[in-house]
C-alpha cells in the first residue's frame, strides 16, 4: 500500500468534483474514440480504455467500475486486472469511474453494484483489459529497447530485460500509438500472483484513519444542508405546513416545499434540523394508514385461501402425496426489515450555469446522473456524478430519494445542498425488505426421501418497485406519465400474472425433489419495498431450511444425512454439507449447547452453515458459526471470509432482533433502541472453510446470510424441543 | 464563543452551545473522519475522547467541551503515522464499509489506554457501545487482544522502529 497515492487519490477526488471532472463523452475500449473527459489529467498519460490510466511517472490508475460498500469489489478487481497486467493490486491507485456505457455491470447492461455480481460478471473483462495493455506495453518496450518480444518479460509494473528493469511508464508514448490487441493470451491458474492469495484490503489505511471520504464527507464552497420532513406514513403528501417557527432559526435559508414533503435549508446541518424539527405539518395518508401489524399478518394469511399465481410447477404433488410416509404442513413467517446502513442516506447536489454535479455514495451512479437531469431538466452529459465510500450499502444504496430531494434544494435555493437523513428517517421513511408468511406442505416417504414439497408465499414483490425507482433514474427522458404507466402495469403483472423470481428464489430448489408446486399471493399494502442482502433468500431459507429439519426429525434421521440424500442432484450443495458433517464430527460440543445445520444455494454459491448455541437467561445465545462456502474461486480468500463473518452477523441481527412493525402506517420502530443491531457482546466466533475450486467465481457478499437463521432455529430446537417458526426468533 | 482543545490545538467557535460536538468538528473545524450514525448515543460512529475518555459526540453538547480536551480519530494516528491499533486494523483487514470503524478504534484506543490488558469479556463489554452493521466484530475484537498482547507502547515503539 502507498500511502502517497492514496493521499493523492483523495486529493483527485476532490479536486475533480471543484475543478470539473466528471462529464463524460464517448470512448471506447479500443483507443479510437475521444477520451474520458472524467479521466484525471495528466500530461502524456496512456489512455487505452476506460479503465486504466498510466502515466509517464508509471502511476497506474484503475478506474473501478463497482461500488465498494464494504464487500471488498475494489481490492477484488483491483486484483483482476493487476494480475493480468503484472501490477500489484495495492500499488495502484483507484478511483470510482463516472458514468459511461463501458463502466456498465457486465451482468446487468447497466451500471450497477448488486447481486453478488460484481467479481463473478468482471472475471473474464478487466483480466482482458489487464492482459492486452500489458501486451501493448511490452511491444512498445521492444520497439524502444529494440529487443525482440520474447526476450522480455513483466514483474510489477515493470518491463524485465535481462538484468535491467524498466517502469510501464517509460513506454507510455510508443504504447500510446500502437495497436493494442483484443484477446492477449490470459495467464493459467498457476500462473497467478495475486488472484488466490491473501493480502491487506486496498482501503483498510484509508479506513482505519479516518481519510476515507464517503458520501457524508463530501464538502464544496458555499455547501449548505437541507433536513427534509416526510410524511408519517410511506406515500402520504403534504398537505398544509406552518414554518415560522423554523424560519427564524438562526442559519436557515429557506423552507422549501418539495416531492417528498418540506425541507429546511442552512448554512449547517444543526441548524437545518433544529429548525425541521419546529415546523407543523399536516399530511394527506394513503390507505396504508389504515394498516397496522395485526391486520397485516390477518391479510396475508387470508392469501392462503386465494388462488395464486402457479411457479415451479414439477410431477404431480398427489401423486407425491400418496406416496409419503410423513407429511409436514407449517407456515412460516418473516417481518419487514430496514437495512440500516451505519451512514444513513445523504447526496450533495450542485447546479450552476446549465450544468449539475451530484457526489453520492451508491450502488448504480448512472441513476444518481440521470435523477438530478429529471428533477433539473438537465441533459444527462450536463450532469457530473461522483461516486464514494458507500457506508454500507446492502441494496439500500440502490434507491436514491435523498439525490432528488438534494437536487430539489439545490434548485430552490440556487446553493449546493446536502441532504442527510436521521437515523429515524433511515429506519421509518426508507424502503423495505418484504414481509413473507410462507406455507409448506412436504412428504418424506419411506426411504427418507422427500416426495413432495408444496409452497405458497404470501407478500409483497420487489420488483415492480424496482420498475418505479430505476426506469426514471435511467431514462431521465421519459416523462412522468409513462414512468408511472409503466409502475402500474409492473405492479399488476407481478399480482395477476407472473411469480416475481425475487419473491420466491429459493423456497423449493435445492433438494432433489421430482413433485413441486410453489404458488404465490402478492399481498402489499403499500410499503416501498426493495433489495435488502440476499433478498427474497433471506426469508425463503428460513422456511425451507427449517421444513427440511422439521422432515428429518419427522423420518427419524439426522439432520446433516437428511440434507446429504436429498442433495445428490446438486452436487456443490452436497459438498458444501459434507465438509461440514466432517467439522461437526470433530466438534467439541459444551455442556448445555446444542448444533444446528442448515444449508442454502443462491446468487449461484453455495453455503452451509451449522450454528453452536445455548439459552442463557430465557435468550437465544449463539457461541459460534461454522461456515463453509463453495463459491467458485475465491480471488481474495479473506475478503471471502470476511464477507461470510459479515453475512453471518447481518443475518443474525435478522434472526435473534430484527423486526419493523406498522402502527396505523407509520413503522413502529425508529433507532437503534428499537431496532437493534448485533452487538460483540452478542457476536458468535466464526470459522470459515472455504472449498478449493478452479471454477469461475461466484457470489460472495450475500449467499453467507440465509443459511443462518435456520441454523440457529435447528439448534434451538434440538435443544429445547421449541420449533421456531417466526423471525425473530423469540422461546416461549 | 466556546475554547476548547482540538487535538491538541486550541480552537473557538460561536456556535450555539447546544450544538453537538460532532457538528461543530465536522461542518466547523472540517474534520470528518468522526461519524454520524444515529444522533442518539447509540451507536458509536461519533465516538472521540474527551479528556481521555470516550464519548458520544453526537448527544454531547459544545458546552461540555468548554476549557477541555478533545481528540478524534485525526489526533490518534494519520496514514502516515498510524496508532497501533489503526495498524493492527489493516493488517488484520479489520474494516468492510468501514463507516463505524473511526468510532471503534477510538473506543478501543481509551479501552487499552484504561486496562491494558483486558480479557475477552473486558473487551466485548467496553465495544457493546459500538454497532458495525457490516459484522467485523471477531475481527476488532481479535485486534484489540492482539495489541493490547504487545502492549500498546511497546507496539508504537516496534511500528517507529520499522519506518525508520
Amino acid at each position: 500500500m502507498n500511502m502517497a497515492t492514496d493521499t493523492s487519490r483523495r486529493q483527485f477526488l476532490k479536486i475533480s468534483g471543484l475543478a470539473g471532472g466528471g462529464m463524460m463523452v464517448g470512448f471506447s475500449l479500443s483507443g479510437c474514440g475521444p477520451n474520458p473527459v472524467s479521466l484525471a489529467e495528466i500530461e502524456g498519460a496512456f489512455e487505452p480504455n476506460a479503465f486504466l490510466q498510466i502515466t509517464p511517472d508509471n502511476l497506474v490508475r484503475f478506474y473501478c467500475p463497482r461500488d465498494e460498500m464494504g464487500q471488498g469489489v475494489s481490492t477484488g478487481l483491483a486484483t483482476l486486472i493487476g494480475e493480468e497486467l503484472d501490477i500489484a493490486p495495492w500499488d495502484m491507485e483507484i478511483l470510482w469511474a463516472g458514468v459511461h456505457p463501458d463502466y456498465a455491470n457486465p451482468d446487468f447492461g447497466v451500471q450497477g453494484t448488486g447481486g453478488s455480481t460484481s467479481l463473478k460478471a468482471h472475471f473474464a473483462q478487466l483480466r482482458q483489459v489487464g492482459a492486452n495493455v500489458r501486451s501493448v506495453i511490452l511491444e512498445a518496450a521492444a520497439g524502444t529497447l529494440k529487443k525482440p518480444v520474447s526476450s522480455l518479460r513483466t514483474e510489477a509494473g515493470h518491463i524485465v530485460a535481462g538484468g535491467q528493469r524498466y517502469p510501464y511508464g517509460d513506454f507510455v508514448g510508443l504504447a500510446s500509438v500502437l495497436e493494442a490487441p483484443e484477446n492477449a493470451p490470459l495467464k493459467k491458474p498457476n500462473q497467478y500472483r495475486y488472484i488466490g492469495r491473501d493480502f491487506p484490503r486496498i482501503d483498510a489505511i484509508a479506513k482505519s484513519t479516518g481519510t476515507a471520504d464517503f458520501g457524508i464527507d463530501i464538502d464544496v464552497p458555499d455547501l449548505h444542508h437541507g433536513v427534509v420532513r416526510r410524511s408519517p406514513v410511506a406515500g402520504g403528501t403534504l398537505r398544509s405546513y406552518d414554518a415560522t417557527k423554523a424560519k427564524v432559526v438562526a442559519g436557515v435559508i429557506g423552507v422549501v416545499e418539495i416531492a417528498s414533503g418540506v425541507a429546511v435549508v442552512a448554512d449547517r446541518y444543526w441548524a437545518a434540523k433544529k429548525a425541521a424539527e419546529l415546523i407543523e405539518a399536516e399530511w394527506d395518508l394513503p390507505e396504508l394508514a389504515g394498516v397496522s401489524t395485526d391486520k397485516q399478518i390477518a391479510d396475508f394469511r387470508a392469501g392462503f385461501d386465494v388462488q395464486g399465481v402457479t411457479t415451479g410447477e414439477a410431477g404431480d404433488i398427489t401423486k407425491g402425496l400418496a406416496n409419503s410416509q410423513h407429511v409436514i404442513e407449517q407456515e412460516y413467517w418473516a417481518p419487514y426489515l430496514a437495512h440500516a446502513p451505519m451512514e444513513p442516506m445523504n447526496a450533495v447536489v450542485r447546479i450552476e450555469h446549465g450544468e449539475g454535479d451530484v457526489w453520492t455514495g451508491c450502488q448504480g451512479i448512472g441513476a444518481a446522473q440521470g435523477l438530478v437531469a429529471r428533477f433539473a431538466d438537465l441533459d444527462a452529459e450536463k450532469v457530473r456524478a461522483h461516486n464514494t465510500y458507500l457506508g454500507g450499502g446492502f441494496g439500500r444504496r440502490a434507491t436514491l430519494t435523498h439525490v432528488i430531494e438534494a437536487t430539489q434544494l439545490a434548485l430552490a435555493t440556487g446553493k449546493p445542498v446536502k441532504v442527510l437523513w436521521s437515523r429515524e428517517d433511515d429506519i421509518q421513511s426508507g424502503i423495505y425488505r418484504p414481509s413473507s408468511l410462507m406455507r409448506i406442505q412436504a412428504g418424506v416417504d419411506d426411504q427418507g426421501q422427500i416426495a413432495m414439497w408444496n409452497a405458497k408465499r404470501v407478500g409483497g414483490n420487489i420488483s415492480p418497485h424496482t420498475v418505479g425507482i430505476m426506469l426514471p433514474a435511467l431514462f431521465p427522458n421519459v416523462p412522468d406519465g409513462v414512468v408511472d404507466w409503466i409502475s402500474d402495469v409492473a405492479h399488476g403483472t407481478f399480482e395477476d400474472w407472473v411469480v416475481d423470481g425475487s419473491s420466491v428464489e429459493g423456497l423449493f430448489e435445492d433438494y432433489d425433489v421430482s413433485n413441486t408446486h410453489v404458488e404465490h399471493v402478492t399481498v402489499n399494502h403499500g410499503l416501498p419495498l426493495t433489495f435488502w442482502r440476499s433478498v427474497g433468500h433471506s426469508y425463503t431459507a428460513f422456511a425451507k431450511e427449517s421444513m427440511a429439519d422439521e422432515l428429518a426429525w419427522a423420518a427419524g434421521v439426522d439432520p446433516v444425512e437428511f440434507r446429504l440424500n436429498n442433495t445428490k442432484n446438486n452436487p456443490r450443495l452436497n459438498g458444501v454439507i459434507q465438509v461440514a458433517r466432517e467439522q461437526m464430527q470433530k466438534w467439541d460440543v459444551a455442556e448445555g449447547r446444542a448444533l444446528g445445520i442448515a444449508a442454502h444455494h443462491s446468487f449461484a454459491t453455495d453455503v452451509a452453515e451449522v450454528a453452536e448455541v445455548s439459552i442463557e437467561n430465557g435468550v437465544i445465545r449463539v457461541h459460534k458459526v461454522l461456515c463453509v462456502v463453495n463459491c467458485g474461486l475465491a480471488v481474495n480468500p479473506d475478503v471471502v471470509r470476511a464477507q461470510m463473518e459479515g453475512a453471518i452477523m447481518y443475518g443474525l441481527t435478522a434472526a435473534l432482533h430484527g423486526n419493523l412493525e406498522l402502527d396505523k402506517g407509520t413503522i413502529k420502530q425508529s433507532n437503534f433502541h428499537d431496532y437493534p443491531i448485533l452487538r460483540m457482546n452478542e457476536a458468535p466466533a466464526v470459522e470459515v472453510v472455504i472449498v478449493d475450486s478452479e471454477e469461475q467465481p461466484t457470489g460472495v457478499g450475500e449467499p453467507g446470510l440465509p443459511p443462518i437463521a435456520p441454523a440457529v432455529a435447528n439448534a434451538v430446537f434440538t435443544l429445547t424441543g421449541q420449533r421456531l417458526r417466526s423471525l425473530p426468533l423469540k422461546l416461549a | 464563543m466556546i475554547e476548547f482543545f482540538l487535538n491538541g490545538k486550541r480552537v473557538e467557535t460561536d456556535e450555539s452551545p447546544d450544538t453537538p460536538l460532532l457538528w461543530a468538528v465536522r461542518d466547523t473545524f472540517k474534520l470528518t473522519g468522526s461519524k454520524y450514525g444515529c444522533g442518539a448515543g447509540l451507536c458509536g460512529a461519533c465516538t472521540m475522547h474527551l479528556e481521555g475518555q470516550a464519548v458520544r459526540t453526537c448527544v454531547l453538547p459544545l458546552a461540555a467541551v468548554a476549557g477541555k480536551s478533545v481528540t478524534t480519530i485525526e489526533g490518534l494516528g494519520t496514514p502516515e503515522n498510524m496508532h497501533p491499533l489503526q495498524q493492527e486494523w489493516v493488517n488484520a483487514s479489520v474494516p468492510q464499509c468501514g463507516y463505524c470503524q473511526s468510532g471503534q478504534i477510538m473506543s478501543a484506543a481509551a479501552l487499552l489506554a484504561d486496562n491494558a490488558n483486558p480479557s475477552e469479556e473486558e473487551v466485548e463489554n467496553a465495544m457493546a457501545g459500538n454497532i458495525c452493521r457490516c459484522g467485523c466484530y471477531p475481527r476488532i475484537k481479535q485486534a484489540i487482544l492482539n495489541v493490547a498482547a504487545i502492549g500498546v507502547d511497546a507496539r508504537a515503539a516496534e511500528l517507529a522502529k520499522e519506518v525508520s
